[in-house]
């Protein structure tokens, strides 16, 4: 039973700030619920053996909204009982060990909100368009999700 | 009958293009393939990432294939390399 005044709400937001997991957990929280599963994706320092400077991330910003909002229309089909839905992607430079991307989300018991956290992350790696490139000492790249089905990188 | 349709380039294409957002005329039936030849006459350097892209045509996503755009002046058409989000 959804609580009274607690209607299911979606919380989208693209920032150049610094994400805090307090805040995104904090705006799913709802009185009937007793699970909030979090997703932290943060910048490793390296790939493939090199030394990663930094990331810097760029979107089609109102695409982005439109895309994020089908993947949270699906979580409501799959898992009805989830409550809240909150999903911030940093952009623009993101330091080494901070966060690119928060996922929280409510639901009464925690099996419902655990699989809904995987599957938001693994769609929005694979059809939300933003982009990263990696910064080395000298050169960059931009990187490709394996998710991304147009994505033909031979690895 | 042509239109203006602004072109919005992202990552990969962006760089190749050497512009992020331009406004280009082109007729206003044709197909998605067809339009990404428009686009490559422009910036030739693309034509390296034929395979590894999509359109999105008014935030939908097209592939590069025989689909038939309608197209009206105004209209948001982005170069999609492949996602990196996350």
């Amino acid at each position: 039973m959804n609580g009274i005044g607690d209607e299911p709400k979606d919380f989208i937001k693209l920032s150049e700030e610094k994400l805090s997991a307090d805040a995104v957990s904090a705006l799913v929280i709802s009185p009937c619920c007793g699970a909030v599963s979090l997703f932290i994706g943060t910048t490793r320092n390296n790939f493939d053996g090199r030394r990663v400077k930094q990331l810097e991330y760029e979107a089609y910003a109102p695409m982005v909204e439109v895309e994020i909002k089908k993947i949270c229309t699906n979580i409501r089909l799959k898992w009805p009982s989830v409550k809240h839905i909150a999903i911030h992607h940093r952009l623009g430079t993101v330091p080494i060990s901070e966060a690119s991307v928060i996922v929280a989300i409510s639901s009464p018991h925690r099996a419902e909100s655990l699989d809904a956290v995987q599957y938001c992350i693994n769609t929005l790696k694979a059809t939300v368009p933003i982009w990263k490139k990696e910064v080395y000492e000298e050169e960059y790249s931009w990187k490709e999700n394996k998710e991304c089905f147009w994505a033909k990188t031979v690895k | 009958m042509t239109c203006e349709v602004i072109v919005l380039y992202f990552a990969r294409s962006a760089d190749l293009a050497g512009v992020r957002t331009e406004t280009i005329s082109v007729p206003q039936q044709l197909t998605s393939l067809q339009l990404w030849d428009e686009i490559v006459k422009r910036h030739s350097r693309l034509a390296a990432i034929q395979d590894q892209v999509v359109f999105a045509v008014r935030q939908e996503y097209v592939l590069l294939g025989d689909q038939l755009l309608v197209l009206h002046t105004g209209d948001e058409i982005a170069i999609i390399p492949p996602v990196s989000g996350g």
